[in-house]
């Protein structure tokens, strides 16, 4: 075991490394030169101001002693500075990360107590109308984009009944009640398709246990129909569920971008759309690969939960 | 030895070309009706199939059907309710959604086909030479491959279309840089799924064959082992027809996918967002018609997978 967690944390570096070179790359494949897009105009006019820029910037070296420089820089969380706000890069995404992670977390905790027993019913009652039912309604939930449903939740429940804010964030450590109103529509709206997602994820793995060895053999013995299902059976199917749930969860962080920026969400996925309107290229770059090494993270974790939970795949 | 088996391959694969073009065409026929006559056993797959020839056709009668031009603006005439003269009213130009809905199906169907062809383009030949060269090929294949795969969800789009703005393509070239956005970033998919099928397949006798009659490795790969590598990317790109749609909507929507005042669904939905409350109907349309696509595309999927894949099939 502990093998296969260093092998594949070994296995991580050259992923990192093929998506720091590419964030690397879209700064210096921007039009002009990069302290046109890093400076503003009115420095880069001037040649001894340039001439000192370049030189701060490291541009007189060849490329890839750059890249080792910005690499080295970005290890010790040097993402340089904000061309709006001057401030630290790292400091801004930090201060986002909570938000999207919030957002994120209690989106898929409502998709699952629906899902899952969803999932569940459709498989054992297989080819009925509540199957049917439950197969057309996920797929229809899949196909639904999610700010399109944001767009007709906030006509429902903002503009048409009055009941909740339309967009905004309050901290849950400031005041939770209030907290809570801001984010039940933007979490409504991820849930919704990620429980789509996971009921035809779970009536999936629920079929391919149920016409397993062990659950001939348990009703031959005997056991109550019911007790296989949930003891036995349901546990099985829940392992691919788990685990792809947890790459979701990787997916909703960079999917974010458009529910945030429809609910003004101050997340990272708000703070990379802002970037792009404002053209502020060091926190696209930042925030890009931020999200991008969370993803590698999380999918690695997921991967070493699931060996754990089913020891019977192969640890090669 | 080698030799005499190289000739005799060399005649085999000739008298093979030159198989009558009827004899060909009938075959080709009866494999279609088989399949057709398989897909039409599905229901999901006829319902999703069905909607997908109406959408196609409608997207190629478009010029007919549309009562006005989707782009030039009526002040006379805005945020218009439902009448004869306006089926689905007109936005806050006074432009006539159902016009625009029309022509901006037309325009996201034409990039999604776009998109999805050039993935499959790249990606499949990467896939399937990775997998049966294997080894460290395949080792530095895969690695790129993963590292794309990282970028979650919209990222990869956002950093190609924001270089594209930057450099101000206009016109032609921000679609093609659309469709070359669209279509790398599902590359890594294809290339995966294709060099885990080539891995399966490189193992067979068939391959060996191929091998010891000294055909070129080249050859064997994308000749021998590639038709038998179809299904899993077939459903695979029906499906991501549907997603495709999803982003190009996505992307339009956050402004950085279609530029105004092209007739666009995302986009369209993003100026509903102002007047969403004295007129919802313009929110309305064009999602409905983002649905019915994705929906089209995810059910033929379905049905294909079922039949495609006799593991799923059986249940």
């Amino acid at each position: 075991m502990l093998v296969y967690v260093l092998n594949r944390i070994l296995q991580l570096i050259p992923v990192v490394f093929v998506l720091s070179v590419l964030v690397f790359g879209f700064v210096h494949a921007l039009p002009g030169d990069v302290i046109d897009s890093l400076a503003g105009d009115e420095a880069a006019e001037d040649p001894e101001v340039r001439a000192a820029l370049e030189k701060e910037f490291g541009l007189d070296q060849p490329i890839y002693v750059q890249y080792a420089v910005w690499a080295g820089k970005v290890l010790q969380g040097d993402f340089g500075k904000s061309l709006v706000t001057r401030r630290p890069v790292s400091v801004e995404l930090l201060e986002r990360i909570p938000a999207t992670v919030y957002l994120a977390v209690v989106g898929i905790g409502l998709s699952m107590p629906i899902a899952v027993p969803l999932g569940t019913i459709a498989a054992i009652r297989r080819n009925t109308p509540t199957d049917y039912a439950a197969q057309i309604s996920s797929l229809i939930g899949i196909s639904i984009p999610e700010f399109w449903f944001a767009i007709l939740c906030i006509m429902l429940f903002s503009l048409h009944l009055g009941w909740l804010p339309s967009s905004g964030y309050v901290s849950p450590l400031d005041d939770l009640g209030l907290s809570l109103t801001y984010l039940v529509l933007p979490a409504l709206a991820i849930g919704f398709r990620q429980a789509a997602y996971t009921t035809r994820l779970t009536r999936s793995s629920m079929l391919d246990e149920v016409h397993k060895e062990y659950v001939d053999t348990a009703r031959s013995l005997g056991l109550p129909e019911r007790k296989i299902i949930y003891k036995y059976t349901l546990r099985n199917a829940l392992i691919p569920t788990v685990t792809i749930s947890g790459l979701q969860l990787a997916n909703l962080l960079g999917g974010t971008v458009v529910l945030e920026s429809i609910f003004s969400w101050p997340g990272i996925g708000l703070t990379i759309y802002q970037a792009i309107q404002l053209r502020d290229f060091p926190v696209i770059q930042a925030g890009v690969l931020v999200l991008g090494v969370m993803v590698v993270t999380i999918n690695l974790l997921v991967d070493i939960l699931y060996r754990f939970l089913n020891p019977r795949v192969g640890l090669s | 030895m080698e030799r005499q088996l190289r000739s005799v391959r060399r005649h085999d694969t000739a008298a093979a070309d030159v198989t009558p073009w009827k004899i060909r065409m009938r075959r080709v026929s009866a494999v279609s009706r088989e399949g057709l006559e398989e897909l039409s056993k599905s229901r999901t797959a006829t319902l999703g199939g069905i909607m997908i020839v109406f959408l196609f056709v409608v997207a190629l009668l478009t010029p007919v059907l549309a009562t006005h031009d989707p782009i030039k603006p009526d002040y006379r005439d805005r945020l218009a309710p439902i009448s004869s003269e306006h089926y689905f009213g007109t936005d806050k130009f006074g432009r006539d959604i159902y016009s625009r809905v029309l022509y901006g199906g037309q325009r996201t169907i034409a990039i999604s086909v776009a998109a999805v062809a050039f993935g499959l383009a790249i990606g499949i030949p990467f896939g399937i030479l990775s997998g049966y060269f294997g080894g460290r090929v395949d080792a530095v294949g895969m690695r790129f491959v993963d590292g794309l795969l990282a970028f979650p969800g919209l990222l990869l789009y956002l950093l190609i279309v924001t270089l594209s703005r930057e450099w101000k393509l206009e016109g032609f070239w921000n679609d093609a840089i659309l469709v070359f956005a669209l279509g790398f970033a599902f590359m890594p998919e294809v290339a995966r799924l294709a060099r885990g099928a080539a891995l399966v397949e490189a193992r067979k006798e068939y391959v060996e064959a191929s091998h010891v009659i000294g055909e070129h490795r080249f050859s064997v790969a994308m000749r021998q082992i590639l038709p038998n590598c179809v299904s899993p990317l077939i459903v695979n790109a029906t499906v991501r027809l549907g997603y495709m749609i999803l982003i190009i909507a996505a992307l339009s929507f956050l402004g950085l996918g279609t530029p105004p005042p092209t007739p666009d669904w995302g986009a369209d939905l993003n100026v509903a967002r102002d007047h969403m409350e004295q007129h919802p109907m313009i929110a309305i349309f064009p999602g409905l018609a983002i649905c019915f696509s994705v929906l089209a595309f995810n059910l033929f999927g379905d049905g294909l997978r079922d039949i495609l894949d006799p593991r799923t099939a059986e249940r």
